[in-house]
């Protein structure tokens, strides 16, 4: 290899030497050593499963290598964690942002980049100055769930590109981008370099390494084929160096050439198209097995999904003569799914349940499942699919990777589909198990049934299909027949290619939301919804009774409302996290027992000091047993904060078996002192819920806590420490509970345990009121004070229009799922 | 014996003790046990005829709290369901045995629409389980108090008769709660529905590409939980003699509380419904026990939430993986 660089003139920033790293026996690279220098844009090129991301990885401290060392500027870095890069310098981009669906523009780039928001000037004009700079149109205030893919790969670009790293990892970053923004990422790249940027490119493209790189080293198979410079290297010898790779797994012999060019059309597609790929058609003959082929990402499988059914699409597909909609498509089909996990498999269901699922009808009788009839359409299909297993019916989860996907072949083959589509159909396959598989998939197409596979596994493709379509940008670029289908003739036709997304499209409304727009998909719309119902239902009753805003009244109202609002603004804190606290109830009842035995009458101010300690040691404790059981012991929120619920109910009675302990007056008069009609506790509650709602907003940690609820995974990437969050925000919660416990305290005057059990479901009925979502990442503080005010406006004022206690819950009833269903559906459109 | 090419005997189909049956056979023989040994009274005939009919009702109530558990929901409004059973059989009835049947029939038709309203708002219109069943828990409530207005009426003597009577010595509501047992679980287990029910709790996103509709099965748990509740306030109406309106208040958490004890994942998937049936038992048993020991109602209490804390632990903390982990420190510091 005479033509590898050899001017050693700069030192290299960063040194990979002699890296190995292996998964459960897997080897994804093995003994890889590259030197990126400053000033330098260095492509990494390879095929699908090459392990260029792996070593990008390992460089970002994300992966850490089996064997070899790192050296940064010199020197050795033992154990590189993502922090630690990027204290280092370090900045990845990588092909799945890092980003918080929940929060907007803004907030994302300020969790992620906390040092650069904190030198006060206006975070909206810094957001915008950062986006500006890679071009995104996108409103600092848009929500990123909201946004399409490329434009949140913007985002990405903008945050590594803000830190003016020393090193930059570029991890395909053109794919989802339109050829504006290509141009203005390569200007930025090139800028970066000319500054002193060390600069990583990942890319499948050719043209794109010829365009922006100076060095490009190639990865076949996890070992290093060489680095050159870019110049000194054709594309012919780049390619031959990508492709070519040893392949252990023996495939089928193809079907014989076909000999009169009569053979019927068994599949004919016309001008498919569908999100991320448009106008697709093709046909296919009987036997034939057609392969999909591109680059991951391009298309190919939400093409598939549309074959077999299951994605959306437009356009016409006729099998076997018959016009086939969606429906029927899905009853004709048996499809393979590419992420076994998550869409093959029935984890929990035995073997034998997970293949005979789809052929039910057939060894049904009577409704009933014939354990005969199963037992012999078991055998049939495990004479053509040995899977390895214990015994039927072991745990489909018990089984390995490979007889897992045996197994879900088996279901297909049992559905007797007249077409099969499978999505990367040897995906975390040992080498017998596919030799199998394509043994299976040849004799199906042999036997009449139409054959579709995609995989990113060129030489897979090779050995495998009959035709094959080369897809890029979610178009057909070329289709390859007989002896042309050679993995070279495929790589060469996705690499070469030059194509766009078509962005303009797709884009849709990433720009364009409007400000009304943003309010109605915003956390504040509820509130105003709260407001206008809550000011009507008092002008109503006000109207039918003039008693009801007297000052008796307006203060009881507010007393009730300060200990509703407290335990709901605790609930909502948890509930931001993703979690739940069914505990609140009996905790608030609980604080009120315990004060019972030191805030009574004739006591010292040592024990009411004490007593108050107690109160918010209870609490706090409380929030750290359902944070450690959610955290450490892996209970469901439900399943956690339903045990303490139950003890917490135990725990009361133990102390106080009836009611008893009254409270001082001099301990509930201050409690109950009111500004005018206004109790003063409530007036608390208000600034309390203005201060953390602000906290929310404007604090990172705030952000955090909403960025746990919306996505726990690309918080944990962004460096937070998800678990303690999550505990904190229990512990929080609970001590917010405690002051609508001491508000309580007040109003009963006295202890008794099976008070305040019930604020558990109307606490919880307040935060839906407040649009906080369930699932976690979105809510408001003010949203569940009104739910709360709501709530109590509502009770209360059934009792102004001689309403019975039926109305009382007919009312809370179809308010919480009025504004539940109206929430839901206003956020799906979304 | 690793993995290894499949006998063909294997394929037989094997019944196998789950960890839950082991588990709560384990617990109820030990509860038994302690009550023979400690607290002769918890296991007297006397206290077990009492206690039976109560274990029956809750044993039904969790079967139907298991099936919305088996697709990932929580139906709370198991109490309001079971207060307006209890409120229609008893006041639409009212000591008339020639109205009972009639009043029993409206029960099951209300049931029916209750489940009918969960299953569209959590399966069509995707609402959360808390919040959708919170909401008709608080409708079903509005309906107790429009009937009863909060007051309880008596049933009638034939209902008090069928629920609260025996046969062979045993209480009549244990003999329902055996046969509705074995109806769910042939339905859930045995027929081809049941089979893709139980597919849709463990994955529904598999279950949508094998073209199971998914959003019926999930209804229909809501609407199946109903119909138990119903036999269950049916069976309460009877056995207690003068109801309140708010009877179904206790279930709430009982019924969780078996599921979870049962091994059913609250996030899905395979159901245990024998196991829910024993845990009910259990729960029931634990109480009598921790009662004729002469403890309060605290303790009582506390001793549930104890159960119910070990039996979940039983099921998420992976033992296994903690004692290799143990295991690896110590011959790691026995090499040091």
């Amino acid at each position: 290899m005479s033509d590898e660089v050899t001017t050693v003139a700069v030192e290299p920033l960063l040194r990979l030497e002699g890296i190995t790293k292996t998964f459960g026996g897997v080897t994804a690279l093995s003994d890889v050593t590259l030197d990126i220098r400053p000033g330098e844009v260095h492509a990494l090129l390879g095929e699908n499963g090459a392990g260029k991301s792996t070593l990008v990885n390992i460089a970002g401290g994300i992966l850490q290598p089996s064997m070899g060392r790192i050296l940064y500027d010199g020197k050795e870095v033992p154990h590189l964690t993502p922090s630690h890069a990027s204290a280092l310098g370090i900045a990845v981009v990588h092909q799945h942002p890092a980003l918080l669906p929940d929060l907007t523009v803004e907030e994302n780039l300020r969790v992620a980049l906390p040092a650069l928001f904190d030198d006060g000037t206006r975070t909206g004009s810094k957001a915008r100055e950062l986006l500006s700079v890679v071009g995104a149109t996108c409103h600092p205030k848009d929500r990123v769930g909201a946004l399409d893919l490329a434009e949140r790969h913007l985002i990405e670009l903008a945050k590594a590109f803000a830190v003016k790293p020393a090193l930059l990892i570029l991890d395909e970053p053109t794919a989802p981008l339109g050829p504006d923004a290509t141009e203005r990422l390569f200007a930025l790249v090139r800028e970066a370099a000319a500054r002193g940027t060390a600069v990583v490119y990942i890319t499948h493209r050719l043209a794109e390494v010829r365009e922006i790189a100076d060095v490009v080293t190639v990865l076949r198979d996890g070992r290093l084929r060489g680095t050159f410079a870019v110049d000194r290297i054709t594309d012919a010898q780049l390619l031959s160096l990508i492709v070519g790779r040893d392949f252990a797994s023996t495939f089928p012999p193809k079907r014989a050439a076909i000999a009169d060019e009569s053979t019927e059309t068994a599949l004919s597609v016309e001008a498919l198209s569908g999100p991320r790929f448009s106008n697709v058609s093709f046909s296919m003959a009987r036997g034939e097995i057609v392969g999909l082929f591109g680059i991951v990402g391009n298309g190919q499988s939400e093409i598939l999904r549309a074959l077999a059914g299951i994605g959306p699409s437009r356009g016409t597909v006729v099998i076997n003569g018959e016009r086939c909609s969606a429906r029927r498509r899905r009853q004709l089909c048996a499809f393979i799914p590419p992420d076994r996990k998550a869409e093959g498999v029935f984890n929990g269901l035995s073997v034998r349940e997970n293949v005979t699922l789809a052929a039910l009808g057939r060894i049904e009788s009577r409704g009933l499942v014939s354990r005969r009839q199963e037992r012999e359409a078991l055998l049939e299909v495990m004479s053509v699919l040995a899977i390895r297993a214990p015994s039927t019916d072991a745990p489909i989860e018990a089984l390995s990777g490979g007889n897992q996907q045996k197994a879900v072949f088996a279901r297909a083959l049992l559905a007797k589909p007249a077409m099969l589509v499978a999505d990367e159909p040897t995906q975390g396959v040992d080498v017998g198990a596919r030799a199998e598989i394509y043994q299976l998939l040849r004799q199906l197409a042999d036997e009449g049934v139409l054959v579709v596979v995609a995989s990113s596994d060129a030489k897979e493709i090779e050995g495998l299909c009959d035709t094959v379509m080369v897809i890029s940008r979610g178009s057909v670029i070329d289709v390859l027949r007989g002896d042309d289908v050679t993995e070279e003739r495929i790589v060469t036709s996705a690499l070469r290619a030059t194509g766009h997304a078509a962005t303009s499209s797709a884009r849709g409304r990433a720009s364009g939301a409007t400000r009304l727009r943003r309010f109605l998909e915003g956390d504040y719309a509820p509130v105003f919804v709260l407001s206008l119902a809550i000011v009507v239902l008092g002008a109503v009753v006000f109207g039918r009774n003039h008693r009801f805003l007297e000052p008796f009244n307006l203060t009881s109202l507010l007393m009730s409302l300060a200990a509703l609002g407290f335990i709901a603004a605790g609930q909502t804190a948890v509930l931001m996290t993703g979690g739940i606290d069914l505990s609140v109830g009996p905790l608030a009842g609980f604080v009120v027992v315990v004060g019972s035995f030191f805030l009574t009458e004739g006591f010292s101010v040592g024990s009411v000091i004490l007593g108050f300690v107690l109160m918010v040691v209870a609490a706090a404790g409380t929030g750290l047993v359902n944070g450690g059981l959610i955290r450490g012991a892996r209970f469901t929120p439900v399943a956690a904060t339903l045990g303490t619920y139950i003890a917490l109910q135990g725990l009361g009675f133990l102390l106080r078996s009836s009611p008893g302990g009254y409270i001082a007056s001099s301990i509930t008069g201050p409690i109950k002192h009111t500004v005018g009609a206004v109790p003063v506790v409530f007036i608390v509650l208000l600034v309390l819920t203005i201060v953390m709602e602000l906290a929310l907003r404007g604090s990172r940690l705030g952000m955090v806590l909403r960025g746990v609820g919306s996505d726990i995974e690309s918080t944990r990437r962004l460096g937070v420490r998800v678990g303690a969050t999550v505990v904190s925000a229990y512990v929080f919660g609970s001590l917010l509970v405690l002051l609508g416990g001491v508000v309580l305290l007040a109003q009963l005057g006295v202890g008794d345990a099976s008070q305040g059990v019930g604020y558990t479901l109307s606490s919880i009925s307040a935060v839906v009121l407040g649009g906080t979502s369930l699932l976690g990442g979105r809510g408001t503080f003010v949203g569940s004070l009104l739910g709360a005010a709501l709530i109590v406006e509502m009770l209360n004022s059934t009792v102004f229009l001689n309403l019975s206690q039926t109305w009382q819950y007919l009312f809370q009833g179809l308010v919480i799922l009025v504004a539940a269903a109206v929430y839901s559906q206003a956020r799906r459109r979304v | 014996m690793a993995e290894e090419q499949l006998p063909l005997r294997a394929i037989r189909a094997r019944v196998r003790a789950s960890r839950g049956l082991t588990t709560m056979i384990i617990a109820l023989a030990a509860v038994l046990l302690a009550g023979l040994l400690f607290a002769p009274s918890s296991v007297s005939w006397g206290a077990l005829q009492g206690a039976l009919p109560f274990a029956a009702v809750l044993a039904i109530v969790a079967l139907g709290q298991t099936l919305v558990v088996m697709q990932g929901g929580i139906d709370l409004s198991v109490a309001g369901a079971i207060s307006l059973g209890v409120v229609i059989v008893s006041h639409e009835a009212y000591g008339d045995n020639a109205r009972l049947l009639p009043a029993i029939a409206l029960a099951l038709l209300a049931a029916v629409l209750a489940g009918v309203l969960n299953g569209i708002l959590v399966a069509l219109l995707r609402m959360n389980a808390i919040v959708a069943t919170l909401g008709t828990n608080a409708l079903l409530y509005a309906v107790v108090l429009g009937i009863s207005g909060g007051t309880p009426r008596q049933t009638t003597s034939l209902m008090a008769h069928i629920a609260g009577g025996t046969l062979l010595g045993v209480p009549n509501s244990i003999y329902v709660a055996v046969v509705v047992l074995v109806v769910v679980t042939l339905i859930v287990k045995r027929t081809v529905s049941g089979r893709r029910f139980e597919a849709v709790g463990a994955n529904p996103r598999a279950a949508r590409i094998v073209n199971i509709n998914v959003q019926r099965h999930v209804a229909m748990a809501y609407v199946g939980a109903q119909v138990l509740y119903w036999v269950g306030a049916v069976l309460l109406a009877g056995i207690i003699n003068k109801p309140s309106a708010f009877q179904g208040d206790t279930y709430l958490l009982s019924s969780v509380a078996a599921v979870v004890l049962g091994g059913t994942s609250l996030l899905g998937g395979r159901g245990y419904l024998v196991e829910s049936a024993l845990a009910a038992l259990f729960l029931t048993q634990l109480e009598q026990l921790v009662l004729a020991l002469g403890a309060s109602y605290a303790v009582q209490t506390l001793t549930q939430a104890v159960a119910f804390a070990v039996g979940v632990a039983l099921y998420t903390i992976p033992w296994s993986e903690l004692r290799a982990l143990v295991r690896r420190r110590r011959t790691r510091s026995a090499e040091t």
